[in-house]
């Protein structure tokens, strides 16, 4: 079949959905697998039905999303400022480049023995973990996306009466911005690793706890909820972001 | 060295420009780009400098707006030596170097932005020197959505808005197309009839040299020096009439020689 309009592969696409779903459920239904070891869709849902009754679903949702949110944007708000001044300074980015080089392989789990030592289980330890995992490979991409900036428009700039921070304010970060923005959708991607890395190990509520809980449980079905409903949000997060993208970069269009 | 007459406005005094070239076979060899180079521009002179690829006619343009330093000589404006990037001398890039995240509007206000001039003020100037362009209408479009044409006249617009004592203008038609070109050199000429700045422009079009300037100079291959001068005599307004005229012949003819003795000694160079 020829797919030549968007319409037709998102029919497409539901089409495959439906097809995978009613396969599982068939499987499950026909007892070719035991229910511990993999649910049927239908008890997912019903879980998910239950589990949104009692406001649980949400809460251990919006837990999680709100520390990605925090630790995301507080590493971002740090690392876009201090990128576009390392990426402008050679000095400076010589005098950070061993740390940074120190901090970028380190994989956000790592992090968290430490950071319970230090904040214990906390929501702060939460932010901290998602800072830690996202700020170093941030502050890498929004360096690299300084370097793509034509020198012809700082100098352009500078002949115009630009100051070395107005080269910055008004040249490099703009003229940067769609690989920054393409840089931070890919960390929050890591984002959302490291908080469910922080919360399967220790946590309260979230989605990663809400797993681990299930696991504990051997509630399968509360498991494969859980790693649902973290698509879900990721994906409707990404589309948030993008008709933000749009917004931000009116000159691209 | 003569004493500078008060109406000078740039002075060129035995200025050298050595480059260590950083690639190639003659990696770490010096190139002399500019040797003793000496000129002077007076207050309201239009002066076009005309030479072949590579003869450092940039690199001179590039000392005089302060984005490089001379290795031996100094550049005066205004009886002041050039020590870094001064606004005073606007530059015009042959590549537009337009901010593309910015309207036409805002590139234009650009320098006004920088100078802390207040918003009213800024769109006042903006849109009057945005007008002289021929660009109305065009104030909210960004410069991708622009002929080559156009955003060589935001750049234009966005220079005199910054109102600078001198303009530089490095083979600013070159990339366009002959149609353009014509339409953009006069418009050049109307802008410099009525707002009379001090214009340096580069270019390797003869032509192109006798249409605008006041005076023209010829300059020769690596290193770069003044082979020749031309007081440009030919009446305004330079329109076709002129340009047919036995005296625009024997100044382009005179030019021709000089420009092709320097090309033919590059190109032996060239080949060494």
């Amino acid at each position: 079949m020829e797919i030549n309009t968007p319409s037709k592969s998102l029919a497409v696409s539901i089409v495959s959905l439906v097809i995978f779903i009613t396969t599982w459920e068939l499987i499950c239904r026909l007892g070719f697998i035991e229910p511990l070891f993999l649910p049927a869709p239908s008890q997912i849902l019903s879980r998910a039905v239950k589990m949104i009754e009692n406001g649980q679903l949400i809460s251990h949702t919006l837990a999680s999303t709100r520390r990605v949110m925090v630790g995301f944007f507080v590493s971002s708000m740090v690392a876009i400022p201090f990128g576009i001044f390392l990426g402008s300074s050679r000095f400076f980015m010589a005098v950070f480049d061993p740390i940074i080089s120190l901090l970028r392989p380190l994989p956000s789990m790592s992090w968290i023995p430490l950071s319970l030592l230090w904040l214990g289980i906390t929501e702060t330890q939460k932010y901290s973990i998602v800072f830690m995992g996202s700020f170093a490979p941030s502050l890498l991409y929004i360096i690299e996306a300084t370097k793509s900036i034509d020198p012809l428009l700082i100098r352009a700039a500078r002949n115009l009466g630009a100051s070395k921070l107005d080269v910055m304010k008004e040249v490099i970060l703009p003229g940067s911005l769609p690989q920054i923005i393409a840089g931070l959708k890919v960390m929050l991607g890591i984002a959302w690793t490291c908080i469910i890395s922080a919360e399967l190990v220790a946590a309260r509520e979230g989605l990663g706890f809400m797993i681990m809980n299930g696991k504990e449980y051997f509630q399968t079905d509360t498991v494969l909820l859980g790693m649902v409903m973290i698509s879900i949000t990721v994906m409707v997060i990404d589309v948030v972001f993008r008709k933000f993208e749009r917004r931000l970069l009116p000159w691209t269009r | 060295m003569d004493p500078l007459t008060p109406d000078t406005k740039i002075a060129v005094q035995n200025v050298t420009k050595i480059f260590q070239s950083k690639q190639g076979k003659k990696q770490g060899q010096e190139v002399v780009a500019l040797k003793d180079l000496s000129l002077e521009v007076k207050d309201g002179e239009f002066l076009v400098i005309v030479g072949a690829s590579g003869c450092g006619k940039t690199t001179l343009l590039n000392l005089v707006a302060g984005f490089d330093k001379s290795s031996d000589g100094q550049i005066l404006l205004d009886g002041k030596p050039v020590t870094g990037i001064t606004p005073e001398c606007g530059m015009i890039f042959q590549q537009y170097a337009l901010f593309p995240w910015k309207t036409v509007q805002e590139n234009v206000e650009f320098g006004m932005k920088m100078k802390r001039m207040p918003r009213k003020d800024r769109k006042a100037r903006g849109d009057r020197f945005i007008d002289i362009v021929g660009l109305k209408g065009f104030e909210r479009s960004y410069p991708h959505h622009l002929s080559g044409g156009m955003k060589q006249r935001v750049s234009i617009a966005r220079s005199l808005a910054n109102d600078p004592k001198v303009m530089l203008l490095d083979e600013p038609f070159a990339a366009l197309d002959a149609m353009t070109r014509q339409v953009l050199q006069e418009q050049l000429v109307r802008i410099y009839e009525k707002h009379r700045k001090t214009i340096i422009f580069i270019t390797h079009s003869i032509d192109e040299a006798l249409l605008l300037s006041s005076r023209i100079m010829v300059m020769t291959a690596r290193p770069g020096r003044i082979a020749q001068e031309i007081i440009n005599d030919l009446p305004y307004p330079r329109n076709a009439e002129v340009q047919l005229s036995s005296r625009y012949m024997e100044l382009k003819r005179m030019i021709w020689d000089s420009v092709q003795a320097e090309v033919m000694k590059s190109m032996e160079v060239e080949a060494d």
